[in-house]
């Protein structure tokens, strides 16, 4: 039989958008080290129903770091103690015994809570929205080959690509910026020759939705990109300051 | 010049302008500490410099009000993304705590631009209001530039605040000149480390340059 824990849960609820929050504690006990975060949640989840009272709400998809959809603030860090992780490839293994767990939803202007830990991440969308995309004559799929990529930008573009737009970087930014997921989206596509001809224009529009969704400036604190789960790196802000200088001098106005 | 204001208006425009007044000021700051140094070579030295700089007095008009619009700029954006910043997390977290986990000697800096920006600020006033406007009580009649300053600096207000003001300079620098070139999309990964030991190297060559003088006048 493996290992088992006593847990103290602190756990903000917070009814509505409009209702006002409060952490409530909880007593878990028996939580097997083998369980994920998440499972761990299910638990607690399952007792609450059981004792008539409302689940927690968080927000999962694919429990394997995919989708981005996990993210809550444990004991004061995006996604846990574990760096690259995602809040539901973290383990219970992390903890101690008798341990007190915060879980607090994203803090940000721009994600406002749903329902307790659940936040809305559309402003991440609307940025997406405003030039995160290369277009493209639909019709039959091009030769494979037919556009060549240099293998070092393929690992460039590859490693900005790898964003789950989970929102970590916004939880972790002392200014709630959202300058490390943007600046990976601008990256992955300024890098590769499908998004060169629009890099201008993207940036440009990406950067003023970033700032009408009222979300902080960067102040090179690098906070993001410790709590990335995807290791983005803070090289990619560079890279999006280096476009948007490029952008504002030497290209038509939009 | 539309556009141009529209994208300096930007988070990301905005810390190109705190970047480049930044950087610019960093300038005056080796010219100035330039200049001061020459209080070590001998008073005539001094003197004749703080004559020959008085002289040309269209140039240092140009000059100052030049410095003057940079601080505008600078302390006018620093207050502006501040604002901006605050607003952007309406509510605080119970607990944070970071996943830096070695914190660059850089870093954690960045947390304490606003202050040590402020007592720089508060330095700077004083100053100039003890080189410049001549407003402190001190007799100031006839002296010669010399003079002046072993006069000024010898004074024990002076010394503290002075050293504080170095100190805060020293420190507002240490994050300030690499996060310039980051803001500027200059930190490729090949320069970082080089940018990032040449501001360390520079706040603290700066700092101890000026805070030199107190010590130095103590011992006059
Ligand atoms: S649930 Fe999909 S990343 Fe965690």
């Amino acid at each position: 039989m493996s290992e088992s824990l006593d847990l103290t849960l602190k756990v903000w609820r917070q009814a509505s958008h409009d209702a006002q929050g409060a952490f409530r504690t909880y007593q878990l006990s028996g939580i097997s080290i083998d369980m994920s975060f998440l499972e761990m949640l299910d638990v607690l989840n399952e007792h609450l129903i059981n004792r008539g009272e409302e689940p927690v709400a968080f927000d999962h998809d694919c429990r394997e770091g995919i989708c981005g959809t996990c993210g809550v603030v444990i004991n004061g860090q995006p996604h846990g103690p574990d760096t690259k992780t995602t809040t539901c490839q973290l383990h219970m293994r992390r903890f101690k015994n008798g341990d007190t767990i915060v879980i607090e939803p994203w803090r940000a202007s721009s994600f406002p809570v749903v329902k307790d830990l659940v936040v809305d991440r559309s402003a991440f969308d609307r940025i997406m929205q405003a030039g995160g995309y290369v277009s493209v004559n639909t019709g039959n799929a091009p030769d494979a080959n037919a556009v060549l990529v240099p293998g070092r930008d393929q690992e460039k573009a590859m490693d900005a690509a790898a964003c789950i737009g989970c929102g970590a970087c916004v939880a972790a930014c002392k200014n709630a910026s959202a300058m490390l997921f943007v600046s990976a989206k601008v990256s992955q596509l300024a890098i590769l020759p499908q998004g060169k001809p629009e890099r201008a224009e993207r940036v440009l529009k990406m950067v003023a939705r970033m700032d009408e969704e009222n979300f902080g400036s960067c102040t090179n604190t690098y906070e993001c990109e410790a709590a990335c789960p995807a290791a983005i790196s803070v090289t990619n802000i560079a890279r999006l300051n280096r476009e948007y200088f490029k952008a504002m001098l030497v290209s038509d106005p939009v | 010049m539309n556009w141009l204001v529209r994208a300096l208006s930007s988070s990301v425009g905005k810390k190109f302008v705190m970047a480049i007044t930044g950087l610019l000021l960093c300038g005056f700051l080796v010219v100035h500490l330039a200049g001061n140094f020459l209080l070590y070579v001998s008073p005539e030295a001094y003197n004749e410099y703080a004559h020959k700089l008085h002289s040309q007095e269209q140039l240092l008009m140009v000059a100052e009000v030049g410095l003057f619009a940079l601080f505008i700029f600078h302390i006018y954006l620093a207050f502006s993304l501040t604002r901006d910043n605050q607003q952007a997390r309406n509510v605080s977290y119970a607990r944070r705590e970071t996943k830096i986990e070695v914190p660059g000697p850089t870093r954690r800096i960045s947390n304490w631009m606003m202050a040590t920006g402020f007592v720089v600020l508060g330095f700077l006033i004083l100053h100039l209001a003890d080189f410049k406007f001549e407003a402190r009580s001190f007799d100031y009649e006839g002296k010669e530039p010399f003079d002046k300053a072993v006069m000024i600096l010898k004074n024990p207000v002076t010394m503290g605040l002075y050293l504080a003001g170095s100190i805060a300079l020293w420190v507002h620098l240490t994050h300030g000149f690499s996060s310039a070139f980051q803001s500027l999309g200059l930190l490729h990964p090949k320069i970082k480390c080089t940018i990032e030991w040449i501001g360390i190297i520079f706040a603290g060559a700066i700092g101890i340059g000026f805070g030199s003088f107190v010590v130095w006048a103590m011992i006059q």
